[in-house]
């Protein structure tokens, strides 16, 4: 009963059927109440976003899987402290972390989220180096400003990790996975052996890699497990959400994200080389039409069939689809690898097979020439050779040319995968892995003009997805360079119109573009779209601050706030309306609450800063700038502020300097250049600031300000028909009340005393 | 508008009123930044009337007139326009007819800056609190005080339905001698 019971769970759960899930794993629970079966539960649970039940029903567990998952449970409902301790128990300090890379980035999140970035740091990196498919922890070393280069974090070393991975995992298992036909008939005696199973799973994790040698020439094992009823095992393992370590350790998929369970089940077949975990089954269902086997027993037939499929398949979604297909791109880049093999496993979501069928028979014969493929090294070199240059358009004549070495490779135990194949599809995930980690680190970095070139050297297919393009306009849009970053940002909206990843920069670009009709299309969609997303009411709040109905915006900052009180950048744009309401202790504490989930975020210092300039309290304005700017050097902006803050500490050789910089970093930005004037005339030195606002005249020929300026100056050497003249161009040209009351108050100040009816 | 020049001292009449409250996008409200207080007021129709953006209520004095409306801020601010609502058809002898508008540091050495008469007024209506001299264009002051002198018909106490007061906007930027005005400065100038 145990055994169909669990079975109609993982079925449940396949077919996210959560309620139905739930019940069943409750009635199992309650008559056959066993850790394993409390551990299903939970993942129902954590499913059907309950973290609240889940975590009441892991509470106080020990093993470490469960202790993941009530790590992960303590996480989403916030509990950060008692995640912590879950995942690392202060009692046992050199404990192994549950899950490996999965555990560990878990933990790095807990202590960033704490305010202990090197341990986070620390834990990020351990966790890329045990998968280096992990790009979440990557992404989280970016943001961080952590992160080494791409090219040594995705290179040829994390290439072997992730071969030896799924080498070891098809090794470690194989007493696990058989006999996918004995699946659709429950047998009692396989679940018998589930729970033993599981535990082996348990152990493998961060020593399989050292783990079973001996299988691993041996030509026996597969025909060993064949003889093995154990289909339970995988089934079980497939549907647990991340207890396998794995699953784990191949899941590219950070443990919050919901599209969990999915992922063990791809990297389940992946490494299980004789591997018939029910999925596999139902896809060789499907599969079988395509497919002739060479039948060397029915193990060998669907191993053969598992791994020339996931090989090609891999590549092939990092290649071809990754164009129409936006999921694998947007939601998680590493998920690309084990996405595909998930989609390929999620027996529903089987829609993946079909483009692949090219290349599936290619694998086919391969996989009728030698079955009994193993890893060799020089297979590896030889595959790894041919795959160093990530051709992913040219997929298929690379695959076949990986065959064609392949050919050659003798025949190593039951790893069918063949470590080429495997080194193969390792090689193009890193590779692409490598230009998107590249790109993203230095934008991270605020070297946008780098970012964009190297996310340039991207495909076609991969640059034209709604994340690298969002990536593309912010870069642009760090770059002040508003036209560019709304052309991105529009392309990536066509091609993802159900992406919010960076809509919320997309509406400052047009805040700052002014452009309120498309602003307020922007935020018809995006809240239509999902009302629950910080970054629609981002959107809609900018959208009344355009229209200077600041306290209405900062409702909406606030609602955005409430909805992810980690998102920084709602926290900095309410700072922002605060200001503008001229509230200003509000705004500071919103901007230091910016600052607290993300240190590097250079708005809030900026933001602080200015609200220092205008309290005139220059040395606290100054430190802030600078702090900005030590995180992003090359925005003019926050240069020309810094500038500002040095002359009014009367350091204005320092403020000159950086107006220089600045004028240099961006010579589109006329405001560095007004700043020095400014700076200059009250230095006294009036022919310089002349000269410099000569030049401004013509990078910016209708600015009030400018003249107006320029007549202040005039005025004071006494040459009163210029400045005359300039005062009455900044009038033409429509500045504001208060300055045309001090334009015409100054102009009246000209002549002298008695001739004060000469007004203009 | 009033059409009164300070100079000639001479009282501008207003006749009727606005429907809309249509302001310059230059000018803010600066009421909320200020203390309010009444001369009189009927239990009920007290000061909150004034600033509470309904229409339907009001502020009733209940003492001799002048009635007063005086309006504090905690420093000196920039003041360009005051816009009154009232309805004669409602209100009739209740409606005031003279109102006068003083400015000063406090009670103390409050003065007249502003006299206008009012002609069966329905509606908005906008009292520019700045001289000829463009240099005059706002008043710089502690505090502003709203006396009814008269009103129709001879009426002794008055209805006010709701008072706006609004000044300039501040330079978004600070620590700028003026502010910015095309689009170039404009989209260089802050960080968001």
């Amino acid at each position: 009963m145990e055994a169909i019971l669990t079975d109609c769970v993982q079925n449940s759960l396949r077919h996210f059927m959560f309620k139905n899930a739930i019940f069943l794993c409750e009635r199992l629970c309650a008559e056959f109440p066993s850790e394993v079966n409390l551990r299903l539960l939970a993942a129902c649970y954590l499913q059907n976003n309950q973290a609240y039940s889940a975590y009441h029903i892991l509470k106080g567990t020990q093993t470490a899987q469960s202790r993941y998952l009530f790590a992960i449970s303590c996480f989403q409902m916030d509990l950060l402290s008692e995640a912590e301790t879950a995942l690392c128990p202060a009692n046992e300090p050199g404990g192994e972390i549950p899950n490996g890379a999965a555990g560990h980035y878990l933990l790095g999140l807990i202590y960033r989220y704490t305010d202990r970035k090197k341990s986070a740091i620390h834990h990020f990196r351990l966790a890329l180096s045990i998968d280096p498919l992990l790009w979440a922890a990557y992404e989280e070393l970016c943001v961080l400003a952590a992160a080494e280069e791409a090219t040594v974090v995705f290179g040829e070393a994390a290439a072997l990790c992730v071969q030896k991975q799924y080498l070891h995992y098809g090794l470690a298992s194989p007493n696990l996975h058989m006999s996918s036909e004995d699946y659709n008939s429950v047998s009692s005696q396989n679940f018998g052996s589930e729970d033993v199973s599981l535990r082996q799973l348990k152990h493998t994790q961060g020593n399989n890699l050292r783990d079973i040698p001996c299988n691993y020439h041996g030509a026996a094992v597969l025909s060993g497990p064949a003889s093995q009823p154990q289909s339970g095992g995988p089934s079980n393992m497939s549907f647990y959400n991340t207890p396998s370590p794995m699953t784990s350790q191949l899941s590219g998929v950070a443990p919050p994200p919901l599209c969990r369970n999915v992922q063990p089940n791809g990297s389940n077949l992946h490494t299980v080389n004789t591997d018939v975990s029910p999925k596999s089954v139902v896809n060789s269902t499907i599969q079988a039409p395509r497919r002739k086997f060479v039948d060397e027993g029915k193990l060998r037939k669907i191993s053969g069939r598992l791994f020339s499929d996931s090989g090609p398949r891999r590549s092939t979604r990092l290649t071809g689809d990754a164009g129409a297909n936006t999921n694998a791109n947007t939601t998680v880049i590493a998920g690309n690898g084990t996405n595909s093999s998930s989609k390929y496993l999620g027996s529903s979501k089987f829609s993946t097979v079909t483009p692949r069928t090219v290349t599936v028979r290619k694998g086919q014969s391969w996989a009728n020439e030698n079955i009994e493929e193993g890893i060799r090294s020089d297979a590896f070199d030889d595959a790894r050779a041919n795959m160093t240059s990530k051709s992913t358009s040219s997929f298929p004549s690379g695959d076949i040319r990986s065959l064609d070495q392949d050919g050659e490779t003798v025949p190593v135990g039951g790893v069918v995968i063949s470590g080429s194949k495997v080194i193969s599809g390792a090689s193009e995930v890193l590779g692409l892995l490598r230009t998107l980690g590249e790109g993203y680190r230095l934008s991270c970095l605020y070297r946008c003009q780098d970012a964009l070139d190297t996310y340039l050297r991207l495909p076609h297919t991969h640059y034209n997805t709604s994340w690298v393009l969002s990536q593309v306009g912010k870069a642009h849009f760090e770059l002040v360079d508003y036209l560019e970053a709304d052309r991105a940002f529009s392309l990536a909206r066509r091609v993802s119109h159900h992406s919010l990843e960076g809509m919320d920069i997309y509406s400052t670009v047009l805040y700052h573009l002014k452009e309120d009709m498309k602003l307020s299309y922007l935020v018809q969609e995006l809240i239509s779209t999902d009302r629950l997303a910080p970054q629609s009411w981002c959107a809609m709040g900018n959208c009344y601050s355009l229209q200077k109905d600041h306290e209405t915006a900062l409702k909406n900052f606030q609602r955005s706030v409430q909805l992810n009180s980690r998102f920084a950048y709602a926290h900095t744009l309410c700072g922002h309306e605060y200001v503008a309401l001229e509230d200003f202790e509000n705004g500071i504490k919103s901007y230091q609450n910016a600052l607290r989930i993300d240190s590097r975020h250079y708005n809030a210092w900026y933001g602080l800063g200015m609200i220092f300039l205008r309290q005139e309290k220059f040395e606290f304005s100054e430190h802030h700038f600078r702090m900005a700017f030590q995180i992003n050097p090359r925005s003019s902006v926050i240069m020309s502020y810094l500038g500002t803050a040095l002359h009014a500490l009367k350091k204005s050789e320092d403020a000159i300097k950086i107006m220089d910089r600045a004028i240099l970093a961006d010579r589109k930005n006329p405001l560095p250049m007004y700043q020095k004037a400014n700076i200059l005339m009250s230095l006294e030195k009036f022919d310089d600031a002349l000269e410099v606002l000569e030049q401004l005249k013509e990078y910016a020929p209708r600015e009030s300000s400018v003249y107006a300026l320029m007549g202040k100056i005039y005025k004071r050497h006494n040459m009163h028909e210029k400045a005359m003249l300039h005062f009455g161009i900044a009038l033409d040209l429509k500045p504001s009340a208060t300055d045309v009351a001090t334009i015409k108050a100054a102009i009246e100040k000209l002549h002298v005393p008695d001739e004060l009816e000469d007004n203009l | 508008m009033a059409t009164e020049s300070l100079e000639l001292e001479e009282e501008g009449k207003i006749i009727g009123g606005n429907q809309h409250l249509i302001v310059d996008d230059d000018l803010r409200e600066m009421g909320k930044k200020a203390a309010w207080s009444v001369s009189s007021c009927k239990t009920g129709n007290g000061v909150s009337s004034l600033r509470d953006d309904n229409l339907e209520n009001y502020w009733q004095s209940d003492g001799a007139q002048p009635h007063l409306v005086n309006i504090q801020f905690q420093k000196k601010v920039k003041l360009q326009l005051v816009v009154l609502y009232m309805d004669f058809k409602l209100d009739e002898s209740y409606t005031p007819s003279k109102i006068s508008i003083r400015a000063g540091d406090g009670f103390h050495n409050l003065k007249e800056i502003k006299t206008v008469e009012l002609v069966k007024p329905t509606g908005w209506i906008y009292l520019s609190l700045s001289g000829n001299d463009p240099r005059e264009t706002f008043v710089n002051t502690f505090m502003l005080q709203i006396a009814v002198l008269s009103n129709h018909l001879n009426g002794r106490d008055t209805h006010v339905r709701q008072i706006k007061v609004y000044g300039p906007r501040p330079n978004p930027i600070p620590h700028q001698p003026f502010q910015f005005t095309s689009r170039e400065f404009i989209t260089y100038s802050t960080v968001r």
